[in-house]
């Protein structure tokens, strides 16, 4: 495919586990573990996984808000890591990224009106008034009042905020936009405004989106392909419907049984395999399949060697020595 | 602070005994906001019930006030710009807003422990999460103080309750070194070491993915049947609420809107608000690209503009002319069903 917006090869990152503030370093995390992944231009990537799986920090190694040990990244046929000057420039205003928390992410001193115009002044985006006038319509934009303009985060309610940040990071026109928990604030309706907001906007600007959530029906709602990451890895990988259908991997069976369901009579279906999973000691894992001390069908294989993430169908991978 | 009583209509909801079943009875409670554009009403005259062992979950638009609640109840509104204005919080029949500082402090942590929204904002930066869980040990579980070793063995047994792994390395972390759902966990951890007679979750596994999830409330839900805790969760999962909770009340501009059986909120509900909500769910594996979600049309009114009357009446797809001219009281369609809303007057 010639549209691919980004190409993310090989991305290792690990952090250090110390004890105390200047204490030896007792292990290391590996956060993320050799990631490979393709988004291509209008398309939305879901990413889920457990918390701690290393969402997150892949994240940030896209966006160079981390450095990683290995790998390489590639945004509109352009080495993130070989840019400089304008191109860099180019770059950063390309990706933008609405994080998981609204409040750490918003500027307390600042007034709404400031904090949106941010970027575009950075980036130079016109003069003063039509940055002013372009704050106006994406607050609109967003589902939040004019009059708000002049308020600071702290008077804003978690969900509101968040629109802000979204407000923010639409300002400066990006092709990619990493959204890490972006509608998880916010209540359904809300929710629901937010999400046809985003498939609008995907629509009318041709933006991509790598979009992080816990809530699967949200992911499942807006995503053309998902994948599902464990432990640094990712374990599937497939178009949405798909994995919805036939999950292949025992984690993402896990994952889709253990959504709460809207309805008292149905019950949240008990399976031991996520007991079983919270137990293990993710961390001191170092071969075989990092699934392997929580999945009931692992063997000998799986506890001494890692499976590779192979396509199964077209376009379906599965990192599994089980359930070919 | 005016504690005076506005009628003497009592609108306790959902319960009718106001004796000994009920924990927390909260009545007419106002909490407004003094800020430089003007008075915000977040509490706007609520009144609610919670039923001693039950989970009673509050849902409602982002911005509704639920957090405010959940802090007036604390008594931890910052004032200023804040201020509890009006009504009563009787817990265990004693009324919170009229306690002296210490002996809401006694309450906090002890009888009533709090989860936040905000993980990464309530936690210490600066100390580790080990020395924070020890903390709070010896602070309120007085019969358990130890030695420093004692309290980190407790602090590692609960890192691992709300599943971390390796929790005899992570007590050593400070919270930036945690993933955000790990965060969250810990001050999960926290509450649950208090074993309250009232935990207050605000949005508490919004931070955590589906299966820690069904674990976390599964621990919550243990806890409830062992010590007969009872919970108020607020969340605007409506999956959560289906399966944890028992009552629900569902809040819009400071009001509680609708009050009722969880069972009656998702089978019948009567608030078109509330039947707005229900539609805007995304069911698991149904969705169609292309189609759009049901979204409740327009935005929550601000301070600034809200509507005369019923302040759900600019979005609402049943509107009648009286819902412009006064605000609905409570009415009272089936015995534990209550609704402010016109269409249900008697
Ligand atoms: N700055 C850091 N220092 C040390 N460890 C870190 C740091 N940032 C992240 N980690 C660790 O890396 C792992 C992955 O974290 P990350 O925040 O990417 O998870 P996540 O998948 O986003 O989780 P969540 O769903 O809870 O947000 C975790 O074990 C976390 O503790
Ligand atoms: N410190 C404050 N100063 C001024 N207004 C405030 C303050 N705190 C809250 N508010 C206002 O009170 C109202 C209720 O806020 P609250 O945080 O309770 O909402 P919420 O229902 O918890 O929303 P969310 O689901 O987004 O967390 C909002 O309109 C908010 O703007
Ligand atoms: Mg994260
Ligand atoms: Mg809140």
């Amino acid at each position: 495919m010639n549209d691919r917006l980004l190409e993310v090869r090989g991305l290792k990152k690990a952090f250090l586990l110390k004890s105390g503030v200047f204490g030896k370093s007792t292990g290391l995390i590996p956060a993320v573990d050799g990631v490979d992944l393709d988004v291509s231009a209008d398309e939305t990537l879901g990413l889920v996984g457990e918390s701690g799986c290393g969402k997150t920090t892949l994240a940030k190694l896209v966006l160079m808000l981390e450095k990683p040990d290995a790998g390489t990244i590639v945004f509109e046929g352009k080495d993130l890591r070989k840019a400089r000057g304008k191109d860099l420039r180019k770059i950063r205003k390309g990706m933008q990224v609405i994080f998981q928390d609204p409040f750490g992410s918003l500027n307390p001193r600042k007034r709404v009106a400031s904090i949106i115009a941010e970027p575009m002044i950075i980036h130079t985006m016109g003069s003063k008034k039509d940055i002013a006038r372009r704050t106006v319509d994406l607050m609109e934009m967003v589902g939040l009042s004019e009059d708000m303009l002049s308020r600071y985060p702290h008077e804003f309610s978690g969900g509101q905020r968040q629109r802000i940040c979204i407000a923010r990071a639409l300002s400066v026109n990006p092709r990619l936009l990493i959204c890490d928990e972006p509608v998880s604030a916010l209540d359904v309706s809300i929710q629901a405004q937010v999400i046809n907001l985003l498939v609008d906007l995907q629509e009318k600007l041709r933006l991509s989106y790598i979009f992080i959530s816990h809530d699967l029906a949200v992911v499942g709602y807006l995503s053309h392909r998902i994948a599902v990451m464990f432990r640094g890895r990712i374990v599937e990988l497939s178009d949405a419907h798909t994995l919805f259908a036939s999950p292949q991997h025992p984690y993402t069976r896990c994952l889709m049984e253990s959504v709460p369901e809207p309805s008292p009579q149905r019950t949240i279906r008990k399976n031991h395999v996520t007991g079983n999973l919270l137990e293990t000691n993710g961390d001191d894992l170092q071969k075989g399949c990092p699934y392997s001390p929580a999945c009931p069908w692992a063997d000998g294989q799986c506890i001494a060697e890692t499976p590779e993430l192979v396509e199964r169908n077209t376009g379906h991978f599965v990192s599994c020595h089980r359930h070919r | 602070m005016d504690t005076e009583k506005q009628d003497a209509v009592t609108h306790a909801p959902v319960s009718q005994d106001t004796g000994n079943g009920d924990l927390l009875i909260i009545e007419d409670l106002h909490t407004h906001f003094f800020t430089h554009d003007g008075i915000v009403r977040a509490l706007d005259g609520i009144d609610l019930v919670l039923k001693s062992g039950k989970t009673l979950g509050i849902v409602g638009e982002s911005g509704c006030g639920k957090t405010v609640l959940a802090l007036s109840i604390l008594r931890l509104i910052p004032n200023p710009p804040g201020r509890i204005v009006k009504g009563s919080i009787r817990f265990q029949g004693r009324d919170l807003l009229t306690l002296t500082e210490r002996e809401i402090r006694q309450i906090r942590g002890n009888s009533i422990s709090m989860i936040f929204q905000e993980p990464m904002t309530s936690l210490n930066p600066v100390f580790t999460i080990g020395s924070q869980l020890a903390e709070v040990v010896t602070l309120h579980q007085k019969r358990r103080a130890g030695t420093k070793a004692q309290a980190r063995e407790v602090a590692i047994d609960m890192l691992k309750k709300v599943g971390i792994p390796s929790p005899e390395k992570r007590v050593r972390d400070y919270p930036h070194q945690l993933s955000g759902g790990m965060c969250q966990r810990v001050m999960i951890a926290m509450a649950l070491a208090c074993q309250p007679m009232l935990m207050i979750a605000d949005e508490p596994t919004t931070a955590l993915d589906v299966t820690t999830q069904a674990q976390i409330l599964r621990l919550m839900n243990t806890l409830k049947e062992e010590t007969g805790t009872s919970i108020i969760m607020v969340t605007h999962d409506l999956g959560i609420v289906a399966q944890t909770c028992q009552d629900v009340a569902v809040m819009y501009t400071g009001h509680v809107v609708e009050h009722a059986g969880v069972e009656a909120i998702f089978s019948c509900p009567l608030h078109p608000y509330t039947k707005g909500l229900m539609q805007s769910i995304p069911r698991m594996g149904e969705k169609v690209r292309g189609t759009r979600l049901y979204a409740i049309p327009g935005n929550v009114p601000t301070a600034r503009n809200m509507p005369k009357g019923c302040s759900f009446n600019t979005r609402c797809p049943e509107v009648m002319e009286i819902c412009r001219q006064e605000t609905p009281p409570p009415f009272r369609p089936e015995p534990l069903h209550l609704v402010r809303c016109w269409r249900y007057a008697p």
